[in-house]
């Protein structure tokens, strides 16, 4: 049966993506739930939540708030905690109880800036779609919002986007931004990861972007079309793990399940350097402008059980996968990914 | 500067219960994701939270009906787990959650998850959340319909965060859906039922052996129950014991399906007070419950303790099993200082408040939902933490989490907090030692 998980856990959700885009900005995030959402991203999906504080809390919405569509009341303590906490701005989250009562969430950004006189940025995340959906909005309206002022470009300067602990697996992006470093980029900087809003409000001064994840090349085209800020698309940095798993599968069938674009970067490893006949697939975005022959998107579980050791010699992906691909006898290497299987690789 | 909003014992008790200050009350401001607000306000998140208790019945597997994101904290209970082959989900799309199209579906997902295993399971238990609350689903009825469909009997678990604060929070639904596959046996006079909690108490708790003082031969609790034939016999309990208010309503229906009656005991950790709840339940039950020499035995722990660190400072937090504000009282009466509680202030334990107001009035009260704990920084040292959440407010101090699944209860649990205590106050002062 379509949507039915019998092996898998379920993946991060797009709320989880769009606070994880958002957490470093010094903003004040609300989920717009009744508190299991806000426990999902606190107590699961936001690795940084015990390392570094954010302000990042659930609206605590009751039955009869969302019967009376109470936004107001919402917006009253939205406010409050604003005068307590002075963020640089405000962020409103969605989850499934809005998308059932079908909140107006530009009226709820109109009526939180009129109460606070800051930005508002709302994401109508509604908890069915996958973590990059979140990510995708939330680095776009990001952008929107603060990246204004045109700057003059200052050479060597790189922006990141779209690295969050949920793509990148961990919760560090000093990873990323040494491998930059190496290709030569004299000041990489990682949007949201790292750093914080001002970098946002600079990013007109990039010489270029490097887009890390689908979820970040919407952010990347709107940089392009207002800065003219050129792009590309790379995943610089695959775990050393992996690397060295790869170092024996000369010539063989691999199929790379994972982000696109880290699939597609480790694609590009495995065929220049060991002669691997390499397949993409993935669960989330998929761009058609960066798949190649061959490609797929995975759809469910059953997907997963209809990959056999007569496709592939070897499979790399994160290894809560392996659970479901029971007619698939070949090697499996782990590449972790964080939105899969809540694992890190550091 | 921004700081954390917090309360002296002596103001909030001048306010009175009626009058207790918003920040210290969730329904009036955001809530802040403290670890102690994820085991609070996220029914699913931590320890047994509504998905692994809906598992206490042996031999159940749960599907959660719901959109992703609701099941998606399930991953952390590890695929290595032995829950990982009783969860199964089926996830709602926007349709789904719009139009309530998916109830019709349930079904046939409950026939392929039982198809799917190599055994059948004791029973499904639906879990449903948020999106089913708005949408009035009668999950009861569905479940009929699935247990016709699949032949297995099948339960509904209610994880509405919604209705936290209503008369029936989903922490006391589950425990009324657990025990709701009973069906009337003859009763034994000689059993008793132990409820409240989803692990079993401390094996040494002396209320083992003052009911079996009391002539009673078998105590059953859920969770050692391993097969479903030992979970039936629940049903043949002359009485039932309930040590915690969110069980009160799965007795009541216990009482209503199966005629037996309840006695409701609390966790307390004042060894007097516990001396005079066991005295009342022997009068309830007809017996005479002598524990002179535990009560004897846990005073005397705790003078050992005293005598060996003095009158120490304490934090105290709501993470751990125990009410934090009666366990600050009982610290404050046995002698010790307690300079903050993190605490959720409630009818019940506001009487313990004004206790504290006369003995420690400028104890401070925190709510680890307000927002402002965000900015909460220690204000003077304290000496050792009960809680897990104090652990992360004094995160260089010793202590005891105190929030192992074992229960603590009783005297035994009293004795076990100071063990506890000891250990880690000793541990810490022998790294101190090894330093200098």
């Amino acid at each position: 049966m379509k949507n039915l998980l019998k092996f898998l856990t379920p993946f991060a959700p797009d709320q989880s993506g769009a606070s994880a885009a958002l957490y470093e900005l010094g903003g004040l995030i609300v989920i717009c739930d009744a508190g299991g959402c806000a426990g999902n991203v606190c107590g699961f999906d936001e690795p940084r939540w015990f390392t570094r504080k954010s302000a990042i809390f659930s609206a605590g919405l009751r039955d009869m708030d969302a019967i009376l569509g109470r936004d107001d009341k919402l917006v009253e303590k939205l406010s409050k905690a604003a005068q307590q906490i002075k963020p640089a701005f405000t962020a409103i989250i969605g989850t499934p109880v809005p998308a059932v009562i079908a909140t107006d969430f530009r009226a709820l950004r109109k009526m939180t800036e009129k109460a606070t006189g800051l930005p508002c940025i709302t994401c109508e995340c509604t908890g069915t779609n996958y973590y990059d959906a979140g990510e995708e909005q939330a680095f776009l309206d990001i952008f929107k919002a603060f990246a204004e002022k045109s700057l003059p470009v200052q050479k060597g300067r790189l922006g990141i986007i779209g690295a969050t602990p949920l793509e990148i697996s961990s919760i560090s992006a000093d990873k990323f931004i040494t491998a930059c470093k190496k290709q030569g980029w004299k000041d990489p900087v990682c949007y949201g990861m790292g750093t914080g809003l001002d970098e946002i409000k600079a990013a007109s001064s990039a010489e270029k972007n490097l887009v890390i994840s689908p979820a970040g090349i919407k952010a990347a085209e709107y940089l392009k079309e207002k800065f003219s800020t050129p792009y590309e698309i790379d995943f610089p940095c695959i775990p050393e793990s992996v690397i060295n798993s790869a170092q024996n599968l000369n010539g063989k069938k691999v199929l790379i399940i994972h982000t696109q674009t880290a699939a597609n970067s480790l694609r590009e490893k495995l065929t220049s350097e060991y002669g691997c006949e390499c397949t993409a697939a993935t669960f989330f975005m998929q761009k058609s402008t960066l798949c190649r022959k061959g490609d797929f998107k995975l759809n469910g579980e059953e997907d997963l059980q209809n990959i056999t050791s007569q496709d592939y010699d070897v499979v790399i992906g994160d290894k809560a996968l392996r659970r479901a691909m029971k007619n698939f006898k070949g090697e499996f290497i782990d590449f972790p990914h964080f939105a899969l299987s809540g694992n890190l690789t550091d | 500067m921004n700081k954390a909003y917090c309360i002296t014992a002596d103001e909030l008790a001048e306010r009175g219960y009626k009058n207790i200050p918003d920040e210290l009350l969730s329904a009036k401001h955001l809530i802040y994701s403290s670890p102690a607000t994820l085991a609070f306000n996220s029914p699913g998140a931590q320890g047994f939270g509504v998905k692994r208790a809906g598992l206490a019945v042996p031999g159940s597997v749960m599907l959660l009906v719901s959109p992703a994101c609701c099941g998606r904290n399930t991953s952390a209970l590890g695929a290595e787990s032995s829950y990982a082959d009783r969860f199964f989900y089926l996830l709602l799309d926007d349709t789904d959650i719009v139009t309530g199209r998916h109830l019709s579906k349930i079904p046939q997902a409950v026939k392929e998850v039982c198809d799917s295993l190599d055994y059948t399971p004791s029973a499904v238990m639906i879990c449903i959340t948020c999106v089913d609350a708005l949408l009035g689903t009668d999950m009861e009825r569905v479940c009929r319909k699935c247990s016709d469909f699949a032949g297995v009997p099948t339960v509904p678990c209610y994880m509405y965060a919604l209705t936290r604060e209503k008369r029936l929070p989903p922490m006391s639904a589950v425990r009324k859906s657990v025990y709701s596959l009973l069906k009337p046996t003859k009763r034994r006079p000689d059993e008793v039922n132990i409820m409240g909690f989803f692990s079993p108490l401390m094996d040494d708790c002396e209320l083992y052996a003052l009911l079996k003082s009391a002539g009673v031969k078998k105590v059953r609790e859920i969770s050692r129950c391993e097969t479903f034939e030992e979970y039936e016999k629940i049903a043949q309990a002359n009485f039932s014991l309930v040590l915690n208010t969110e069980a009160r309503y799965a007795a009541q229906e216990m009482q209503r399906s199966l005629g037996i009656p309840s006695v409701e005991l609390l966790r307390l950790y004042q060894a007097d007070k516990i001396h005079n709840q066991y005295r009342l339940l022997g009068k309830a039950i007809g017996a005479e419950l002598d524990d002179r020499e535990y009560y004897d035995d846990t005073l005397k722990t705790i003078e050992n303790f005293k005598d060996k660190y003095g009158e120490i400072t304490f934090a105290v937090g709501e993470f751990s099993n125990c009410d934090p504000i009666e366990t600050a009282l009982a610290l404050l009466r046995y002698g010790f200082k307690v300079s903050e509680i993190f605490a959720t202030v409630g009818e019940l334990n506001f009487s313990f408040v004004k206790k504290i107001a006369e003995l420690s009035p400028k104890t401070r009260i925190y709510s680890n939902l307000s927002p402002t704990m965000l900015y909460y920084e220690p204000d003077g040292e304290i000496d050792a933490y009960i809680g897990k959440d104090c652990k992360y407010y004094h995160p260089d101090a010793v202590g005891a989490d105190w929030n192992e699944e074992i229960q603590p209860f009783g005297y035994a649990g009293v004795k076990a907090l100071f063990k506890e205590l000891d250990k880690q106050l000793n541990g810490n002062k022998r790294k101190g030692e090894r330093k200098q």
